[in-house]
Protein backbone atom coordinates (compact mmCIF):
# COMPACT_ATOMS: atom_id res chain seq x y z
CA UNK A 1 0.00 0.00 0.00
CA UNK A 2 2.88 1.90 0.63
CA UNK A 3 4.03 1.75 -2.78
CA UNK A 4 1.11 2.51 -4.08
CA UNK A 5 0.88 5.65 -1.91
CA UNK A 6 4.55 7.10 -3.46
CA UNK A 7 3.57 6.45 -6.96
CA UNK A 8 0.75 8.26 -6.49
CA UNK A 9 3.22 11.52 -4.86
CA UNK A 10 5.24 10.72 -7.90
CA UNK A 11 2.46 11.20 -10.81
CA UNK A 12 1.33 14.25 -9.05
CA UNK A 13 4.96 15.46 -9.05
CA UNK A 14 5.10 14.71 -12.45
CA UNK A 15 1.99 15.67 -13.26
CA UNK A 16 2.58 19.43 -12.02
CA UNK A 17 6.46 19.57 -13.97
CA UNK A 18 4.26 18.60 -16.71
CA UNK A 19 1.79 21.40 -17.09
CA UNK A 20 4.82 23.90 -16.33
CA UNK A 21 6.74 22.25 -19.20
CA UNK A 22 3.66 22.89 -21.17
CA UNK A 23 3.17 25.98 -20.38
CA UNK A 24 7.41 26.82 -21.36
CA UNK A 25 5.98 25.18 -25.08
CA UNK A 26 3.28 27.37 -25.37
CA UNK A 27 5.58 30.62 -24.46
CA UNK A 28 7.73 29.04 -27.64
CA UNK A 29 5.26 29.02 -30.08
CA UNK A 30 4.39 33.12 -29.91
CA UNK A 31 6.15 33.60 -33.26
CA UNK A 32 6.57 32.41 -36.68
CA UNK A 33 9.91 30.54 -37.97
CA UNK A 34 10.77 30.82 -41.80
CA UNK A 35 12.24 28.38 -42.72
CA UNK A 36 9.79 25.30 -43.02
CA UNK A 37 10.53 25.20 -47.11
CA UNK A 38 14.03 26.01 -47.00
CA UNK A 39 16.27 24.41 -49.04
CA UNK A 40 19.99 23.58 -48.36
CA UNK A 41 22.08 21.35 -51.33
CA UNK A 42 19.10 20.06 -53.11
CA UNK A 43 17.69 18.99 -49.48
CA UNK A 44 14.75 20.31 -47.47
CA UNK A 45 16.21 21.87 -44.21
CA UNK A 46 14.73 19.44 -41.21
CA UNK A 47 15.62 22.11 -38.63
CA UNK A 48 13.07 23.39 -36.25
CA UNK A 49 12.05 26.82 -37.56
CA UNK A 50 11.62 28.72 -34.16
CA UNK A 51 14.73 27.58 -32.65
CA UNK A 52 16.86 27.98 -35.43
CA UNK A 53 15.52 31.69 -35.57
CA UNK A 54 16.27 32.12 -31.90
CA UNK A 55 19.77 30.78 -32.22
CA UNK A 56 20.99 32.64 -35.19
CA UNK A 57 19.47 36.00 -33.49
CA UNK A 58 22.90 38.06 -33.23
CA UNK A 59 24.86 36.22 -35.74
CA UNK A 60 24.46 37.93 -39.12
CA UNK A 61 27.57 37.50 -41.03
CA UNK A 62 28.76 34.26 -39.35
CA UNK A 63 27.68 30.72 -40.80
CA UNK A 64 25.37 28.00 -38.79
CA UNK A 65 26.38 24.39 -39.23
CA UNK A 66 23.55 21.89 -38.86
CA UNK A 67 24.72 18.22 -37.47
CA UNK A 68 22.33 15.91 -37.90
CA UNK A 69 22.85 13.13 -34.90
CA UNK A 70 22.22 9.63 -34.30
CA UNK A 71 21.39 7.87 -30.84
CA UNK A 72 21.09 11.16 -29.27
CA UNK A 73 18.38 10.35 -26.99
CA UNK A 74 18.33 12.14 -24.06
CA UNK A 75 20.05 15.37 -22.86
CA UNK A 76 22.38 13.82 -19.86
CA UNK A 77 23.41 11.94 -22.44
CA UNK A 78 24.13 14.32 -24.75
CA UNK A 79 25.98 16.72 -22.37
CA UNK A 80 29.09 15.49 -23.42
CA UNK A 81 28.51 17.18 -27.23
CA UNK A 82 28.16 20.56 -25.95
CA UNK A 83 31.64 20.23 -23.29
CA UNK A 84 34.02 18.80 -26.40
CA UNK A 85 33.01 22.11 -28.80
CA UNK A 86 33.27 24.67 -26.33
CA UNK A 87 36.88 23.68 -26.49
CA UNK A 88 37.06 24.47 -29.98
CA UNK A 89 37.98 28.33 -29.98
CA UNK A 90 36.13 28.63 -33.43
CA UNK A 91 33.02 27.72 -32.64
CA UNK A 92 30.91 30.68 -31.50
CA UNK A 93 27.57 29.33 -30.39
CA UNK A 94 26.45 25.75 -29.82
CA UNK A 95 22.80 24.18 -29.37
CA UNK A 96 21.06 20.94 -29.07
CA UNK A 97 17.98 19.80 -30.52
CA UNK A 98 17.11 16.62 -29.06
CA UNK A 99 13.41 16.38 -30.71
CA UNK A 100 15.00 17.29 -34.20
CA UNK A 101 18.06 14.86 -33.71
CA UNK A 102 20.39 17.79 -34.69
CA UNK A 103 23.35 20.09 -33.13
CA UNK A 104 23.51 23.52 -34.25
CA UNK A 105 26.88 24.80 -34.38
CA UNK A 106 28.25 28.89 -35.21
CA UNK A 107 31.11 29.81 -36.82
CA UNK A 108 32.45 32.50 -38.33
CA UNK A 109 32.06 33.36 -41.90
CA UNK A 110 35.42 32.60 -43.47
CA UNK A 111 35.81 28.93 -40.74
CA UNK A 112 36.34 25.91 -43.46
CA UNK A 113 33.97 23.53 -41.75
CA UNK A 114 35.13 20.21 -41.60
CA UNK A 115 32.72 17.15 -41.49
CA UNK A 116 35.22 14.59 -40.48
CA UNK A 117 36.25 16.96 -37.59
CA UNK A 118 32.58 17.41 -36.18
CA UNK A 119 32.23 13.81 -36.62
CA UNK A 120 34.76 13.01 -34.61
CA UNK A 121 33.78 15.13 -31.51
CA UNK A 122 30.72 13.24 -31.99
CA UNK A 123 31.54 10.03 -31.77
CA UNK A 124 33.68 10.93 -28.72
CA UNK A 125 30.47 11.21 -27.20
CA UNK A 126 29.38 7.92 -27.97
CA UNK A 127 26.59 9.63 -30.93
CA UNK A 128 26.98 9.29 -34.77
CA UNK A 129 26.59 12.62 -37.24
CA UNK A 130 25.09 11.28 -40.02
CA UNK A 131 24.62 14.39 -41.85
CA UNK A 132 25.80 18.38 -42.01
CA UNK A 133 24.06 21.32 -43.36
CA UNK A 134 25.24 24.38 -43.76
CA UNK A 135 23.61 27.82 -43.84
CA UNK A 136 25.48 31.28 -44.01
CA UNK A 137 23.42 34.11 -42.28
CA UNK B 1 7.47 -17.83 -11.77
CA UNK B 2 6.18 -14.93 -13.60
CA UNK B 3 8.69 -12.52 -13.28
CA UNK B 4 11.52 -15.21 -15.10
CA UNK B 5 9.07 -15.26 -17.61
CA UNK B 6 9.19 -11.34 -17.97
CA UNK B 7 13.19 -11.63 -17.43
CA UNK B 8 13.34 -13.86 -20.21
CA UNK B 9 11.32 -12.18 -22.50
CA UNK B 10 13.66 -9.05 -22.31
CA UNK B 11 16.31 -10.75 -22.90
CA UNK B 12 14.65 -12.17 -26.54
CA UNK B 13 14.13 -8.69 -27.25
CA UNK B 14 17.42 -7.81 -27.03
CA UNK B 15 17.23 -4.22 -25.56
CA UNK B 16 19.54 -4.55 -22.70
CA UNK B 17 19.98 -3.03 -19.05
CA UNK B 18 21.66 -0.07 -16.81
CA UNK B 19 23.36 1.07 -14.00
CA UNK B 20 22.28 4.88 -14.77
CA UNK B 21 25.54 5.80 -17.69
CA UNK B 22 28.71 4.23 -16.67
CA UNK B 23 30.59 5.37 -19.08
CA UNK B 24 31.12 9.16 -20.00
CA UNK B 25 32.06 11.34 -22.68
CA UNK B 26 35.64 10.86 -23.87
CA UNK B 27 37.99 13.01 -21.73
CA UNK B 28 34.88 13.28 -18.71
CA UNK B 29 34.64 11.69 -15.42
CA UNK B 30 31.50 11.23 -13.13
CA UNK B 31 30.63 10.64 -9.86
CA UNK B 32 27.94 8.36 -8.68
CA UNK B 33 26.88 8.27 -4.85
CA UNK B 34 24.27 4.92 -4.14
CA UNK B 35 22.80 4.01 -1.58
CA UNK B 36 20.27 1.11 -0.17
CA UNK B 37 19.33 -1.47 2.27
CA UNK B 38 22.78 -3.29 1.39
CA UNK B 39 25.19 -0.38 0.72
CA UNK B 40 26.90 3.01 1.04
CA UNK B 41 28.69 3.71 -1.82
CA UNK B 42 31.10 6.50 -3.87
CA UNK B 43 32.27 5.98 -7.05
CA UNK B 44 34.55 8.63 -9.33
CA UNK B 45 35.28 7.31 -12.62
CA UNK B 46 36.80 8.81 -15.87
CA UNK B 47 36.28 7.96 -19.23
CA UNK B 48 39.62 8.01 -21.77
CA UNK B 49 37.04 7.22 -24.16
CA UNK B 50 33.27 6.85 -24.89
CA UNK B 51 34.50 2.78 -24.90
CA UNK B 52 35.59 2.54 -21.31
CA UNK B 53 35.49 4.25 -17.94
CA UNK B 54 37.99 3.44 -14.58
CA UNK B 55 37.11 4.82 -11.50
CA UNK B 56 38.12 3.76 -7.91
CA UNK B 57 34.83 3.14 -5.55
CA UNK B 58 34.14 3.74 -1.70
CA UNK B 59 32.05 0.83 -0.21
CA UNK B 60 30.49 0.98 3.17
CA UNK B 61 28.66 -2.88 2.97
CA UNK B 62 26.05 -3.09 5.63
CA UNK B 63 25.35 -6.14 5.31
CA UNK B 64 28.59 -7.39 5.54
CA UNK B 65 29.43 -4.78 7.89
CA UNK B 66 32.57 -3.89 6.29
CA UNK B 67 34.41 -0.88 4.12
CA UNK B 68 36.71 -1.40 1.46
CA UNK B 69 37.50 0.40 -1.66
CA UNK B 70 37.29 -1.16 -5.37
CA UNK B 71 38.82 -0.22 -8.78
CA UNK B 72 36.60 -0.49 -11.53
CA UNK B 73 36.06 -1.19 -14.91
CA UNK B 74 33.25 -0.45 -17.08
CA UNK B 75 33.34 -1.74 -20.95
CA UNK B 76 30.89 -0.68 -24.00
CA UNK B 77 30.63 -3.91 -25.32
CA UNK B 78 28.17 -2.73 -28.11
CA UNK B 79 26.26 0.51 -28.91
CA UNK B 80 23.66 1.02 -31.94
CA UNK B 81 22.35 4.43 -32.38
CA UNK B 82 19.33 5.10 -34.64
CA UNK B 83 17.54 7.86 -35.04
CA UNK B 84 15.20 7.55 -32.19
CA UNK B 85 16.61 5.35 -29.58
CA UNK B 86 19.55 3.64 -28.49
CA UNK B 87 21.19 0.54 -27.21
CA UNK B 88 23.66 -0.09 -25.15
CA UNK B 89 25.55 -3.21 -23.68
CA UNK B 90 28.17 -2.99 -20.83
CA UNK B 91 30.68 -5.40 -19.13
CA UNK B 92 32.06 -4.08 -15.73
CA UNK B 93 34.47 -5.63 -13.24
CA UNK B 94 35.96 -4.31 -10.02
CA UNK B 95 38.78 -6.04 -7.54
CA UNK B 96 38.52 -5.07 -4.13
CA UNK B 97 41.30 -3.67 -1.87
CA UNK B 98 40.37 -6.52 0.33
CA UNK B 99 42.38 -8.57 -1.87
CA UNK B 100 42.44 -10.39 -5.17
CA UNK B 101 39.74 -13.34 -3.80
CA UNK B 102 37.31 -10.35 -3.60
CA UNK B 103 36.75 -9.09 -6.81
CA UNK B 104 33.25 -8.90 -9.03
CA UNK B 105 31.96 -8.98 -12.80
CA UNK B 106 29.09 -8.44 -14.77
CA UNK B 107 26.99 -7.01 -17.72
CA UNK B 108 24.08 -4.91 -17.64
CA UNK B 109 22.46 -2.97 -20.28
CA UNK B 110 19.94 -0.49 -21.54
CA UNK B 111 17.72 0.72 -24.73
CA UNK B 112 15.69 4.10 -24.77
CA UNK B 113 13.84 6.37 -26.94
CA UNK B 114 13.27 9.96 -25.84
CA UNK B 115 9.84 8.19 -24.34
CA UNK B 116 10.63 4.79 -23.07
CA UNK B 117 13.58 3.14 -21.37
CA UNK B 118 14.81 -0.57 -20.34
CA UNK B 119 17.05 -2.12 -18.54
CA UNK B 120 18.87 -4.93 -16.86
CA UNK B 121 21.89 -5.89 -15.22
CA UNK B 122 23.51 -9.54 -13.65
CA UNK B 123 26.73 -8.58 -10.93
CA UNK B 124 28.77 -11.79 -9.60
CA UNK B 125 30.69 -10.83 -6.88
CA UNK B 126 33.05 -13.29 -5.07
CA UNK B 127 34.45 -12.79 -1.61
CA UNK B 128 36.80 -14.96 0.31
CA UNK B 129 33.57 -16.60 2.60
CA UNK B 130 30.77 -15.84 -0.23
CA UNK B 131 29.39 -15.85 -3.66
CA UNK B 132 26.06 -14.36 -4.76
CA UNK B 133 24.55 -12.70 -7.52
CA UNK B 134 22.22 -9.31 -7.89
CA UNK B 135 19.75 -8.83 -10.67
CA UNK B 136 17.39 -6.43 -11.82
CA UNK B 137 15.29 -5.02 -14.47
CA UNK B 138 14.09 -1.79 -15.13
CA UNK B 139 11.04 -0.22 -17.37
CA UNK B 140 10.75 3.54 -17.16
CA UNK B 141 8.54 5.77 -19.34
CA UNK B 142 8.63 9.83 -19.55
CA UNK B 143 5.18 11.63 -19.07
CA UNK B 144 6.31 14.32 -21.07
CA UNK B 145 9.25 14.88 -23.77
CA UNK B 146 11.61 17.39 -22.52
CA UNK B 147 14.42 19.64 -24.55
CA UNK B 148 17.30 20.45 -23.88
CA UNK B 149 18.77 21.98 -20.25
CA UNK B 150 14.77 21.09 -19.12
CA UNK B 151 14.16 19.22 -16.18
CA UNK B 152 13.46 15.40 -17.04
CA UNK B 153 11.28 13.13 -15.66
CA UNK B 154 11.26 9.36 -15.90
CA UNK B 155 8.68 6.95 -13.68
CA UNK B 156 10.13 3.78 -13.20
CA UNK B 157 9.42 0.36 -12.36
CA UNK B 158 12.56 -1.99 -10.84
CA UNK B 159 12.81 -5.50 -10.01
CA UNK B 160 15.90 -6.81 -8.05
CA UNK B 161 16.68 -9.87 -6.85
CA UNK B 162 19.85 -10.50 -4.79
CA UNK B 163 20.95 -13.71 -3.63
CA UNK B 164 21.66 -12.41 -0.11
CA UNK B 165 18.05 -12.36 1.01
CA UNK B 166 16.83 -14.90 -2.05
CA UNK B 167 14.00 -12.42 -2.69
CA UNK B 168 13.04 -10.60 -5.12
CA UNK B 169 11.69 -7.10 -5.11
CA UNK B 170 9.69 -5.00 -7.08
CA UNK B 171 9.26 -0.81 -6.29
CA UNK B 172 8.67 2.16 -8.21
CA UNK B 173 11.57 4.64 -8.95
CA UNK B 174 11.27 8.56 -9.93
CA UNK B 175 14.66 9.59 -12.43
CA UNK B 176 14.93 13.21 -11.85
CA UNK B 177 17.73 15.00 -14.36
CA UNK B 178 18.69 18.23 -15.01
CA UNK B 179 21.78 19.40 -17.05
CA UNK B 180 24.87 17.65 -15.51
CA UNK B 181 23.11 16.15 -12.30
CA UNK B 182 20.78 13.05 -12.08
CA UNK B 183 18.93 11.34 -9.64
CA UNK B 184 17.14 7.97 -9.04
CA UNK B 185 14.85 7.19 -6.18
CA UNK B 186 13.10 4.01 -4.79
CA UNK B 187 11.57 2.70 -2.20
CA UNK B 188 10.54 -0.59 -1.45
CA UNK B 189 9.25 -2.05 2.36
CA UNK B 190 11.60 -5.35 2.38
CA UNK B 191 14.68 -3.36 1.05
CA UNK B 192 14.09 0.74 2.07
CA UNK B 193 15.05 3.39 0.22
CA UNK B 194 17.40 2.99 -3.49
CA UNK B 195 18.99 6.08 -4.07
CA UNK B 196 21.50 6.86 -6.92
CA UNK B 197 22.89 10.73 -7.56
CA UNK B 198 25.44 11.54 -10.34
CA UNK B 199 27.05 14.44 -11.50
CA UNK B 200 28.74 14.58 -14.42
CA UNK B 201 32.03 17.00 -14.92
Amino acid sequence: MKNFYLLFVMIAAVYTSAQDHQMHDMEGRNHEGHLHDTMVDGKLLEVNAERFDDFVLGLEGKQVAIVSVSGMVCDFCARGIEKTFSKDKTVLKLDVDLSGGKVLIAFDKDKNIDFEDIKKKILSNGQNATDLQIIKI
Amino acid sequence: MGIKYFYTFLLLIGPMFLESRPISYSGGSTLMLKSNAMQNSAYYHYSPSYKFSIGIEQVKDKYFDADYSSLRLTYLLNRKNTQHSQRNLYLQSGISSDGIDHYFYGVHGDWETRRLFSGFGYKETQTASLDYAEKYLQLGVAPYIGEYGDLHTWLMVKAKHDELTNEWNTYPVLKLFKGNALMEIGYTDASEWDIHFMYRF
